[in-house]
């Protein structure tokens, strides 16, 4: 189904939600090793593929929030007040920093007044004019800082799937997943559906 | 006779030379540059140099340039590309602080365009480079555009690891632009 329905998310919103996970947790690792590295072509290289994979994080956030728009979210599983209000702040949250981040590290780049190519194929243009140190420093700082609050509300969101999956034993988690999947985790489990 | 000859050059000579001579305006005159990087085009400048110029159109045989670069004033705004170009990899300015261009004959090309002939010695290497020359006369002064296109790896600049001309061009262009002013 790829449309979201009113116990699950679609395979479009599901698509979205486990490629820009992925893809995120990429950047990080690439993110947190490249700035360590001695000045080399392989540094460029490097940088180049951050850049171009942010920007695809970017275009991926952009389309899965127009989908969510567009799109009904499955009916929200009964839970007290606070968690609920929780889950809906740490989901906006999740929204405004995937959107924040790479958008950060555009305005570093062009602010820096470093090229930018996706992956080598087309121009990106800058979003400044040139170089401004003030902003450089500015969009460095901002991009570090939202990536450690993103890790902090990503290991908050984690550990609430986990939570509702194995504590609450509802279907948070499940209709995040392929529906074919959730028979194999049950099995796993012991749990007979 | 022979008195009079060698009077008669020691007199006329310099004024056939100062004749030619021109004052440069350092702050209105400017030596630019444009490489390719990552596929995109980058201008750069050296912001101090310091050039001798001999020119007269109509006596092309008595024209000189020499010219004489800080290598280290290299501007590219970029923080992280300036502090890089100026070390061993690149220009390597601990060890070659200057260049130095200076011509060896002026000529005409068939179209007309003025050339100059030089050396150009730059990272320990000296290699003959030609700059087209366009010269403009306005009022008391003139206006000297020079422009050439250099390979920076005959220059070993960039070379090692950073001679992939995928990532940085091979090609870059030099543009010269100086203000003249006649000598009183």
């Amino acid at each position: 189904m790829l449309r979201n329905t009113d116990t699950r998310w679609g395979s479009v919103a599901q698509t979205f939600h486990w490629l820009i996970a992925a893809l995120i947790v990429v950047q990080g690792a690439i993110g947190l090793t490249m700035v360590e590295l001695g000045m080399t072509p392989t540094k460029v290289k490097v940088f180049a593929l951050h850049k171009s994979i942010g920007l695809t994080v970017l275009a991926l956030v952009l389309l899965r929030l127009a989908w969510r728009l567009i799109q009904r979210a499955p009916r929200e599983v009964s839970m007290p007040p606070w968690q609920r209000a929780a889950a809906r702040l740490s989901h906006f949250l999740l929204y405004v920093l995937i959107l924040a981040l790479p958008f950060s590290g555009w305005l570093f780049n062009s602010a820096a007044n470093f090229p930018l190519e996706w992956f080598g194929i087309f121009h990106v243009p800058s979003l400044t004019r040139g170089l401004d140190p003030v902003l450089k420093a500015f969009a460095l700082r901002a991009h570090v800082v939202l990536f450690w609050v993103l890790v902090a509300v990503v290991a908050i969101h984690v550990f609430a799937a986990l939570w509702h999956h194995y504590r609450q034993r509802d279907d948070v988690l499940l209709r995040m997943l392929p529906a074919r999947r959730k028979r194999n985790l049950f099995r796993r489990q012991g749990v007979s559906p | 006779m022979k008195t009079g000859l060698v009077f008669t050059v020691l007199v006329l000579l310099p004024l056939a030379v100062f004749a030619r001579a021109w004052k440069v305006d350092a702050a209105r005159s400017s030596l630019a540059f444009s490489g390719t990087y990552q596929g995109e085009t980058f201008d750069g400048r050296f912001k101090h140099f310091d050039a001798k110029v001999n020119y007269d159109p109509a006596d092309l045989a008595q024209a000189k340039f020499d010219v004489t670069v800080d290598i280290a004033s290299v501007d590219t705004a970029n923080t992280e590309r300036d502090q890089a170009l100026p070390g061993k990899d690149f220009f390597d300015t601990a060890q070659f602080p200057r260049a130095h261009f200076v011509t060896t004959r002026f000529r005409k090309a068939a179209n007309g365009q003025v050339l100059a002939d030089g050396t150009l010695s730059l990272r320990g290497v000296s290699k003959p480079v030609t700059l087209a020359v366009k010269f403009a006369p306005l009022g008391h002064g003139a206006t000297l555009d020079v422009e050439t296109t250099l390979k920076r790896l005959d220059f070993g600049i960039g070379g090692g690891d950073w001679a992939d001309t995928s990532m940085i061009g091979n090609a870059v262009t030099v543009r010269g632009r100086l203000q003249l002013s006649k000598v009183p």
